[in-house]
């Protein structure tokens, strides 16, 4: 084979090595699971918002609302981790972060078809008004700061990561890359959030209620599977490659801890959770996030989520 | 190649070998729905399995 000028193989990107690799192949299965919320029939969530009381309403657009917002930050603030791909030179990341960025954008879309079409509310003053504002949160014990992951963590993460895209070395775009990852991926949408996924499947089946909702919320959460595992692959890649990444992690993860040991406030809003199940599973999705990324989890963060004397709710002010 | 999963929800250690990714899965998702009422996703299922070369079928 003749030698090719390197010039011209630089223009092109894919591998026998990045085809069979698992991050394509994630991106491969995100091709192949494609759905459309124009496939959802809400017509029967229509009638069962007409049918519970005023008290269940309020309760379930607390939840409902604050999915609207989020997936509307985590599509608005994913740039960052596209630039980072592009940086490191990484096609099959770029490649699946394409499908990543969709997904969040249809995910938001999922929640305003819901409150339009169930609700009947869409402008931002009409569903502002049913978003739960949260007063400062406080830990009695005083161990524990709550702080804003969502709106303060992620765009501080992803500010940092685009920085280093611009002006730092390959190292400062891969720690940033981490930190941005762990928060993302790992913390708030692996950890965090899993719980609220699984309490409102659990109040739809509950109520046996809101069909479009409880199949949107497994729809979605498929996707995040996905999401998920990206991120935490990519961390894991990048700390073999230079072992001291791992200390990134835990520096997020240590960052928010309140908000993790915490409650989240939608176990105490609906009634007759089981609130052990919720503290519980956490714990497993943050042993699982831990043993994606290769690393070794914080067991003083677990003893923590488990214990029965840290009970202040996320979000709700205490007392 | 076999497969092991460990369920690492706090109190539980659960290990189960199957021949396959597939069946790791399924084996999987059963024992977090009947054990902890709760689900677990394809792709956090798969991303974690070790493989072993013990007998199959073996579950603890």
């Amino acid at each position: 084979m003749a030698v090719s000028d390197p010039s011209v193989t630089s223009r092109f990107h894919f591998s026998r090595e990045m085809i069979e690799g698992p991050i394509y192949r994630k991106y491969e299965k995100a091709i192949r699971k494609m759905w459309s919320v124009e496939q959802i029939d809400f017509s029967q969530d229509a009638l069962d918002w007409e049918r519970i009381t005023p008290d269940q309403r309020t309760g379930l657009l607390g939840v409902t609302v604050r999915f609207l917002a989020g997936e509307q930050a985590v599509t608005d603030e994913l740039v960052p981790m596209l630039a980072g791909a592009h940086r490191l030179r990484r096609f099959d990341w770029t490649m699946f972060l394409s499908t990543f960025l969709m997904e969040e954008a249809k995910h938001a879309e999922f929640f305003m078809r819901w409150h339009e079409r169930v609700v009947g509310v869409l402008d931002p003053e009409e569903v502002a008004q049913h978003f739960l504002v949260r007063g400062k949160t406080v830990d009695p014990t005083g161990r524990f700061t709550v702080r804003d992951v969502m709106y303060e963590a992620l765009p501080d993460y992803g500010g940092q990561l685009m920085e280093a895209i611009h002006s730092g070395t390959d190292v400062d775009v891969e720690r940033a890359f981490v930190r941005f990852s762990a928060a993302y991926n790992a913390f708030v949408e692996g950890v965090l959030t899993m719980p609220s996924y699984e309490i409102v499947i659990d109040t739809t089946e509950r109520w046996d209620a809101f069909p479009a909702l409880n199949q949107g919320f497994r729809l979605i959460l498929s996707d995040e599977g996905r999401h998920i595992t990206f991120g935490t692959m990519a961390c894991r890649i990048l700390i073999e490659k230079d072992p001291s990444y791992e200390q990134c992690v835990h520096e997020v993860f240590d960052a928010y801890r309140g908000n993790v040991v915490g409650l989240v406030e939608y176990q105490k809003a609906v009634p007759d959770l089981d609130l052990d199940k919720y503290q519980n599973m956490k714990v497993r999705h943050y042993r699982n996030r831990c043993r994606e990324m290769g690393i070794a989890p914080d067991e003083t963060l677990i003893e923590q989520i488990l214990d029965p004397t840290i009970d202040f709710v996320v979000g709700v002010e205490a007392g | 190649m076999a497969k092991r999963w460990t369920c690492v929800e706090a109190g539980c250690s659960w290990t189960v070998v199957t021949p396959d990714t597939e069946s790791a899965v399924h084996a999987a998702q059963e024992h977090i729905a009947a054990v902890h009422g709760s689900f677990e996703l394809e792709e956090m299922i798969e991303d974690v399995l070790e493989d072993v070369t013990e007998p199959l079928d073996s579950s603890r």
